[in-house]
């Protein structure tokens, strides 16, 4: 052995830990050794008794087989918020550019052999020569790049059902063809990609405050002695420190997702998070990041930023501020690559693509419904009716003798409401259909 | 330990050794052992003033010191030295000139072992390695934000363990007791600009014999030989920063030989007639000793100015009589009044102040070895 001493020929280094490359010759170097980094991180899923397609159920909270009642618990561990976290290496940053691996991947199904061809960033799949669930993990660039916990679903499938078409089936305006269960079979329960981000924040403001002053004053032209409010400006500045835990920016393109509807599904909760093993991932859908981490942090600096400006704002006595200006030093900054569970109905309506979500921990429901519109025009024709009829009643009165002043004036005011109201649903309706 | 080094020698009588012409002399006072001309014989020893210096035997290494480190300080250098050391005391002892401690001054080389090992072992440590990462600082004004990135490199704590064998050279140890006490005072060396020895290089110096032995010094020589060994691991391991470095190890092929820093020692009486020396190293010049005041010239001053405070008071006194006759005569009064007592209050300052400023002089001090 190179570099063998004399000293002790008894002496080895720990099991855990191998030679590395030596700087200056006579001097042997042991590191601990590195994780494996699998080259091939695919799964499937057999039953072991039947050797049917076994898929994660919710109910079960592990591995089952629908067709011999075989269950398996996923060995995994709870770790909530106090999950690791990491830091912006400059090497990571680099690297979480370049994506997720490469365009389409090739994934051989350890079941039946069969090479199948997947969408670059799709982490699961099934076989359609055997069935069987794989997952596909591939080797990142980096291995902090891979999504190292996750929230396991925790809504049946049965219960996004229900909770969707309760959804689905408020309100008169919508289709009621919607609660059918035409739309309700397009949801897939589907793992989306998260950057979670914690900062601490020192924040420092400087601005012209105003305090209010009431002074006496005499006023010539009414010869009299009045009261008025003066604003005294002084130039004040302050700190304030703020600590920035888990903030959630999405890794999901606003091509594939719409952004407004996830974040109505918020808030998730961290504190379930668990260590990620495939066995979550079987028979549900799990998309890779598509939004790097470089770009993902710049959304979350401005979320920051703007905490911190409020937070600045909240430190000032009065609401008197002009000429404002603050720093915010960010530091030990770190951030999380994370799995979230949704389920996600996306269906056309009248030519149309709507889009529906369903927070797979909380239930929470979000997302796009149609509107039938002649129901919409005519609300706002019932609602601006009572001012225009009023308004033709007081008309030929107010000419034969001006009795119609009352009439035309309570119409007037009738159809002011009604114009506010009809605007105000008019939006409303534009927004459940955008989502 | 495997010591191949030579025994050191007892040498009482010698007329030459390394190429100079030097004996061995030892002080009764100080018990410090050097190595002078023989003329100078009978001197006072330079580090203590205290004791004459005699022949004696010296537990000597025959073998001719490595290196030594020349003296780049000169005569005029040490003078304005000398000159900006006197200058920061009011009331000097009249022997705390310049001019006494320049004719004074005695070049020493003193001595330290340095010491070549193999090392072979095994050692761990906890090794850090720098990495960069990304912040950044928001700054919001005229309604804009704007963002600067900025890069901090932190350090990665990886545990590292190993083998060594590795040959380690010239490793300064102490070779006297009083070694950490004399670095304190003279402030460090750069080894690293020694030279060969050079008998040349010792023509008019006093060179001073170690008083620990190879034997003795190994204690303090081992965590050195450590530390070298711990920067080589670290070097090794391709590490920035390392900590917590534990080493278990043979030492063989050690080999000591020694080396010589220069040094001026000169002296001067107090008020007592004690000597107080004075060390300047040989290389930076930096100075040490006791910068005494005189309590008697002090005392001599403050006397002369109470004795014109009191004629002043005198005068003061014949003045108030004489009012009568000159009412001027009241207003000199009053003013010899004001200045003797002035002068009567500053006589208490040269009085107090030597006793004063001594008691903040530096403790150590080199005769201190007894």
């Amino acid at each position: 052995m190179p570099g063998k001493t004399k000293h002790d020929q008894s002496w080895s280094p720990p099991e855990l830990y191998a030679q590395v490359e030596s700087k200056v010759p006579g001097v042997v170097v042991y590191a601990p050794k590195p994780e494996p980094i699998e080259e091939d991180q695919s799964s499937s899923f057999k039953c072991p008794n039947c050797g049917a397609t076994v898929t994660y159920n919710v109910a079960a909270g592990g591995i089952a087989c629908e067709y011999c009642g075989y269950i398996a618990p996923v060995h995994s561990m709870q770790v909530g918020r106090t999950a690791d976290e990491f830091e912006f290496t400059l090497e990571t940053i680099s690297q979480s550019d370049r994506g997720w691996g490469g365009e389409r991947q090739i994934l051989h199904c350890d079941s039946c052999g069969a090479a199948l061809s997947i969408p670059a960033g799709a982490l699961s799949t099934t076989c359609p020569f055997c069935a069987s669930n794989q997952v596909n993990v591939t080797a990142s660039l980096e291995d902090s790049l891979r999504p190292r916990f996750l929230v396991p679903f925790k809504v049946k499938p049965d219960q996004n059902k229900r909770l969707a078409a309760a959804w689905l089936g408020k309100g008169w305006f919508h289709p009621d063809e919607l609660v059918s269960n035409a739309v309700l079979r397009h949801f897939i329960g589907v793992y989306l990609p998260f950057w979670t981000f914690d900062a601490r924040v020192d924040a420092s403001w400087r601005a012209q405050v105003g305090y209010e002053r009431v002074e006496r004053h005499y006023n010539a032209h009414e010869k009299r002695w009045e009261t008025r409010t003066r604003i005294d400006w002084r130039w004040e500045n302050g700190a304030v420190r703020l600590n920035i835990d888990d903030l959630l920016v999405t890794g999901t393109s606003p091509k594939h997702v719409s952004q407004r509807i996830l974040k109505d599904l918020y808030p998730f909760q961290l504190k379930d998070l668990v260590t990620y093993e495939p066995d979550y991932l079987a028979g549900w859908r799990a998309q890779a990041y598509e939004i790097p981490l470089r770009d993902a942090w710049e959304t979350g600096k401005q979320a920051i930023r703007e905490q911190a400006k409020r937070a600045c704002h909240n430190d000032i006595p009065t609401h008197h501020v002009r000429n404002f200006s603050m720093t915010a030093d960010l530091a030990d900054e770190s951030w999380r690559y994370i799995l979230l569970p949704v389920y996600l109905a996306t269906y056309k309506f009248t030519d149309r693509v709507f889009q529906i979500m369903v927070n797979g921990q909380t239930g929470a429901v979000a997302g796009q419904k149609p509107v039938v519109w002649w129901k919409v025009w005519l609300v706002i024709a019932a609602m601006l009716s009572p001012g225009f009829i009023l308004g033709l009643i007081g008309l030929p009165l107010l000419l034969l003798g001006g009795a119609g002043v009352v009439p035309i004036g309570i119409g007037i005011i009738l159809f002011v409401i009604g114009v506010v109201m009809s605007i105000i649903l008019y939006n409303k309706a534009q927004s459940w259909e955008a989502g | 330990m495997k010591n191949q080094t030579p025994p050191v020698e007892i040498v009482q009588d010698i007329k030459t050794l390394w190429g100079v012409d030097r004996q061995p002399m030892g002080c009764p006072y100080c018990k410090r052992v050097f190595l002078v001309k023989p003329q100078e014989n009978k001197n006072t020893c330079p580090l203590c003033q205290k004791g004459t210096l005699g022949s004696q035997p010296a537990r000597l290494r025959p073998q001719e010191p490595e290196k030594l480190l020349p003296f780049k300080i000169g005569q005029e250098q040490l003078r304005t030295i000398y000159s900006a050391f006197t200058s920061g005391v009011w009331i000097k002892p009249p022997d705390f000139t310049p001019q006494k401690l320049l004719s004074r001054s005695i070049p020493i080389f003193w001595p330290l072992w340095l010491v070549d090992s193999d090392i072979n072992g095994h050692w761990q440590m906890e090794a850090g390695f720098d990495y960069q990462v990304e912040s950044s600082k928001e700054s919001f004004a005229q309604g804009q934000w704007q963002s600067r990135k900025q890069i901090e490199t932190r350090v990665r704590w990886e545990p590292r363990l190993g083998e060594i064998s590795y040959h380690v050279d010239n490793i300064a140890v102490p070779a006297l007791e009083e070694h950490e006490n004399r670095i304190r005072m003279t402030g460090g060396y750069h080894l690293d600009q020694a030279i060969a020895f050079d008998p040349s290089r010792i023509a008019d110096a006093v060179l001073e014999v170690p008083d620990l032995p190879p034997e003795d010094a190994w204690p303090m020589a081992e965590p050195r030989v450590n530390q070298a060994a711990w920067k080589v691991s670290e070097q090794a391991s391709g590490a920035q920063h390392s900590r917590n470095y534990a080493i278990k190890a043979n030492y063989d092929q050690l080999n000591w030989t020694q080396f010589y820093l220069p040094l001026y020692a000169t002296s001067y009486l107090d008020d007592d007639g004690q000597p107080q020396i004075v060390i300047v190293n040989g290389e930076t010049g930096t100075i040490h000793g006791p910068q005494l005041a005189s309590r008697k010239r002090g005392l001599k001053i403050a006397g002369i100015l109470g004795v014109v405070a009191v004629g002043l008071l005198l005068l003061m006194v014949i003045c108030a009589l004489l009012t009568a006759l000159n009412p001027i005569l009241g207003g000199i009064a009053v003013l010899l009044g004001i200045l003797g007592f002035g002068t009567g209050i500053a006589a208490i300052v040269p009085a107090a102040w030597p006793a004063s400023w001594n008691r903040k002089q530096k403790p150590l001090r080199i005769a201190q070895r007894r």
